[in-house]
């Protein structure tokens, strides 16, 4: 009821007053979403039926890549070149990782057999998927844009003025997170064909011996199970990293709603030091730690499954 | 009536963090009651709670995906 009244009259202000209203979902989804297919930031032609336009998310797709890459392979070289096999500097950290990641994750979910056939798929999702929704916490592509408004003024429709409206996070896009879980998924069938062979691995999964009017139920049961893996790890990460931002977003969005509902700019400029931007500041603290844990879990998630695969408990 | 589709999404929001609430509290509870009564079994403790404690995530976010999705196709 309350929210209702202050609707009616944020709108009876928002009529008398300014020329064009707020509308936070249209800011928060335009921020969130991927950029349309009729305005992308480097137009390539249509192949066999599918567009190839390069969207923000797939810009960010690429640059994610080149960075992981380059970080990654450079650190790698450099060590391999010096004379003292002692890691220095980012390589410590490196080192780290792939220790963690092989010992802790891939070694007791895939068995000391198959530990390096499957670290460096699950080495590739976590260094990639952690990249990604790093790069999405960094507003570097937002401060772009204030300086492109101040200082550059680059013509509304080059490839700057598109580019810096890129800055979004890449995991964000459920077709992306789509794509890392098919690996996944196919990685389970492959693991499970390479340790008990083609036919087994289907046999694999339901139990053997029991009744046969069992299996009229469990067949479909453990079908509908191998497809909502995959599915389940794509909502999971791409639904926390939109979450994140949608939050952070409408909770700074509170500013410009007070600020229209009260029509001064003082009534905006106080909820938003007393409100918002504590509380944007503790969000994105938060998702500082979302962002590693969602690379972990995708990552452990991957694992466990391509381990039940393997390790068949029936 | 067009009221009522933002207050079903957000009963529903409100009981999906209510269940996933019991969910992660009685995982956390167990797990340090665990860990106070044994401290050496620390990490096989947390090794084991991680995994359904993710699973149980994966379902709570599923269902606010779907409750965004009853506000946004409406």
């Amino acid at each position: 009821m309350f929210a209702l009244l202050l609707q009616e009259h944020a709108q009876e202000h928002a009529a008398e007053g300014a020329a064009e209203a707020f509308d936070a979902g249209k800011t928060i989804i335009e921020h969130v979403s991927n950029s349309g297919l009729d305005h992308p930031l480097i137009h390539l032609p249509t192949i066999v039926g599918i567009d190839f336009s390069v969207t923000k998310h797939v810009f960010m797709l690429w640059l994610v890549a080149a960075i992981a890459f380059l970080v990654v392979t450079l650190t790698v070289r450099r060590y391999l070149k010096q004379d003292r096999m002692v890691p220095s500097g980012f390589m410590n950290a490196l080192e780290a990782l792939v220790e963690y990641i092989r010992d802790a994750i891939a070694k007791p979910n895939v068995g000391r057999k198959w530990v390096s056939t499957y670290t460096p798929l699950l080495l590739t999702f976590f260094v990639f998927i952690f990249c990604a929704n790093i790069i999405g916490l960094i507003p570097l592509f937002d401060v772009l844009g204030l300086l492109n408004h101040f200082v550059f003024h680059a013509e509304p429709d080059s490839f700057l003025a598109r580019v810096v409206h890129g800055g979004t996070t890449a995991t964000a896009n459920f077709n992306v997170t789509a794509a890392l879980a098919t690996i996944t998924f196919a990685s389970i069938i492959v693991a499970g064909s390479k340790a008990h062979g083609f036919v087994n691995h289907w046999m694999n999964l339901v139990p053997h011996g029991l009744a046969w009017p069992l299996y009229i139920l469990l067949i479909p049961i453990e079908v509908m199970g191998m497809f909502v893996k995959p599915f389940a790890l794509t909502m999971r990460l791409a639904a926390n990293m939109t979450g994140g931002h949608i939050a952070i977003l409408a909770i700074l969005s509170f500013v410009f709603l007070f600020t229209e509902m009260f029509g001064r700019a003082i009534a905006g400029i106080g909820v938003g030091l007393a409100v918002s931007v504590p509380l944007a500041v503790g969000i994105s603290a938060l998702e500082i730690i979302v962002v590693l844990v969602q690379a972990y879990v995708f990552t452990l998630l991957s694992a466990v499954f391509i381990g039940m695969a393997i390790h068949v408990h029936h | 009536m067009e009221v009522l589709h933002y207050f079903g999404a957000a009963i529903g929001l409100g009981m999906v963090v209510i269940g996933a609430g019991f969910g992660i509290g009685k995982l956390a509870a167990a797990a340090a009651e665990g860990v106070a009564r044994q401290p050496g079994a620390a990490d096989k403790i947390t090794g084991a709670v991680n995994l359904p404690l993710f699973l149980l995530e994966g379902v709570a976010i599923l269902a606010e995906v779907f409750v965004l999705l009853v506000v946004l196709l409406k």
